[in-house]
């Protein structure tokens, strides 16, 4: 219930007080950080809980934009499957969870969605642009980029749920 | 071994069961959410719409307060553009004010017959998503319905309603990328003919001028209006200054960067034209 609430105010806070704060007119994605981070530090026997937090951190990007609601959520369910599997696959530690391993991957997963997400939007009809790889583009990924290091941080210092 | 197998593969077959069976569930469950979209998203709105509008007035006192500090350096530069700014604008004043008096009356009239003509639909704005898509507190129950021209209180173009709810509705700002909005350079000579051309979204809150023809002159801080041929919006609404013209020869059309008159940030009210095209 309270992650349900986290995921709510978030994606009120993205859609309304960061709109003033935006750089080259990009918001950082609270909730997409949120969901990434929430499974990144996951523990293995809590895997099927990837699929609820995805419906209702997608339920919530897509409730509050102007598309179909569904794409988000499904975009995050492979995200959060793929991420486990890749952190599986990787060596594990003393740290299962370094920042080596979050950073990059945070980038890239971030990164395709994004992508996925234009081309839903361009095929859907709901945008001009297929590929739009501009500086609002780059501005969008560094923000969400800042914002998550920021919760990596405070996520490594909380205490184990 | 055979039986070891055999067990293997239908966990197997197990697995890609469950996993088809919930993909299939998920996509029912999303295909039964949309078809009631409209209520659930007009429902969700209506109770965020007062920790939306605490949100959205938190982040526009804080920009102004933050927002001070870290445009104190370029204040001075800012101050000394706006003094060589007005004395260009007092020059203009003066000759412009021969011109003015004799089409007063005319300009009253017409903007009479506008105002009269035009019905407005006050709203509030609630919030804003990364594809330049605004989010307003008024909806089909107070008469608003889709492709109807959103103005603020100086005329400044917003852009037009592109989905509305019962009790709020989505703009489509004229920075959006698929909007393309008919515009003529407002000129201070009324006998140069008509320059026309297209303001093109670019996202991100802004936009660009194109298809000017090649043979005409533009030049830096031109006023853009919305044309007659515009049928979207009423004519001589105000779009954008020209920032920089970017000329090519081998283009048949200009282009130029453009500052759009539309300050988010700075809107909390919007109007809506609603009935528009019942007069047009």
């Amino acid at each position: 219930m309270v992650i349900i609430l986290l995921f709510y105010f978030l994606a009120l806070l993205q859609n309304s007080f960061f709109t003033h704060f935006n750089l080259l007119g990009a918001v950082p994605n609270l909730v997409f950080i949120l969901f990434f981070l929430l499974v990144f530090f996951e523990k293995k026997k809590k895997n099927y809980l990837i699929v609820p937090l995805a419906i209702v951190a997608g339920f919530f990007l897509d409730i509050f934009s102007y598309t179909y609601i569904g794409p988000s959520i499904v975009l995050l369910i492979i995200t959060g499957i793929v991420l486990k599997k890749i952190q599986s696959l990787l060596k594990n530690r003393a740290d299962n969870c370094p920042f080596i391993y979050f950073l990059p991957l945070f980038l890239i997963f971030f990164v395709v969605y994004e992508i996925l997400l234009m081309i839903y939007l361009h095929f859907f009809g709901l945008s001009h642009a297929l590929m739009d790889f501009d500086l609002r583009f780059a501005a969008g990924i560094a923000y969400s980029l800042f914002f998550a290091t920021l919760g990596f941080w405070i996520f490594k210092k909380r205490p184990e749920l | 071994m055979k039986a070891v197998k055999d067990f293997s593969i239908n966990r197997k077959k197990n697995g890609l069961l469950k996993f088809l069976i919930g993909a299939v569930a998920l996509l029912f469950f999303l295909f039964i959410l949309n078809i009631f979209v409209s209520p659930v998203r007009n429902y969700f709105y209506a109770v965020s719409v007062p920790i939306q509008k605490t949100f959205w007035s938190a982040g526009a006192s804080s920009f102004s307060f933050f927002g001070s500090f870290l445009q104190a350096g370029s204040l001075a530069k800012e101050n000394e553009n706006l003094k060589n700014e007005n004395q260009k604008l007092l020059a203009e004043v003066s000759s412009l004010q021969s011109l003015e008096q004799g089409n007063q009356a005319q300009n009253d009239a017409s903007a009479a017959c506008q105002n009269s003509g035009f019905k407005l639909v006050m709203a509030g704005v609630i919030g804003l998503d990364d594809n330049d898509i605004l989010s307003i507190d008024k909806g089909s129950a107070d008469g608003i319905s889709e492709g109807m021209p959103v103005i603020n209180q100086q005329n400044v173009l917003f852009g037009k309603v592109l989905k509305v709810y019962k009790d709020f509705s989505q703009i489509m700002l004229v920075s959006n990328k698929n909007s393309v909005v008919n515009v003529k350079v407002q000129q201070s000579d009324i006998t140069l003919p008509e320059i026309d051309g297209v303001v093109k979204g670019s996202g991100g809150l802004s936009a660009y001028l194109d298809l000017i023809p090649i043979n005409t002159t533009i030049s830096q801080n031109d006023v853009l209006v919305t044309s007659a041929i515009e049928k979207s919006f009423p004519k001589d609404l105000l779009v954008a200054k020209i920032i920089q013209k970017e000329k090519n020869d081998q283009k048949p059309f200009q282009q130029a960067q453009i500052s759009l008159f539309l300050d988010v940030k700075a809107a909390n009210n919007l109007f809506v034209i609603t009935n528009y095209k019942q007069t047009n």
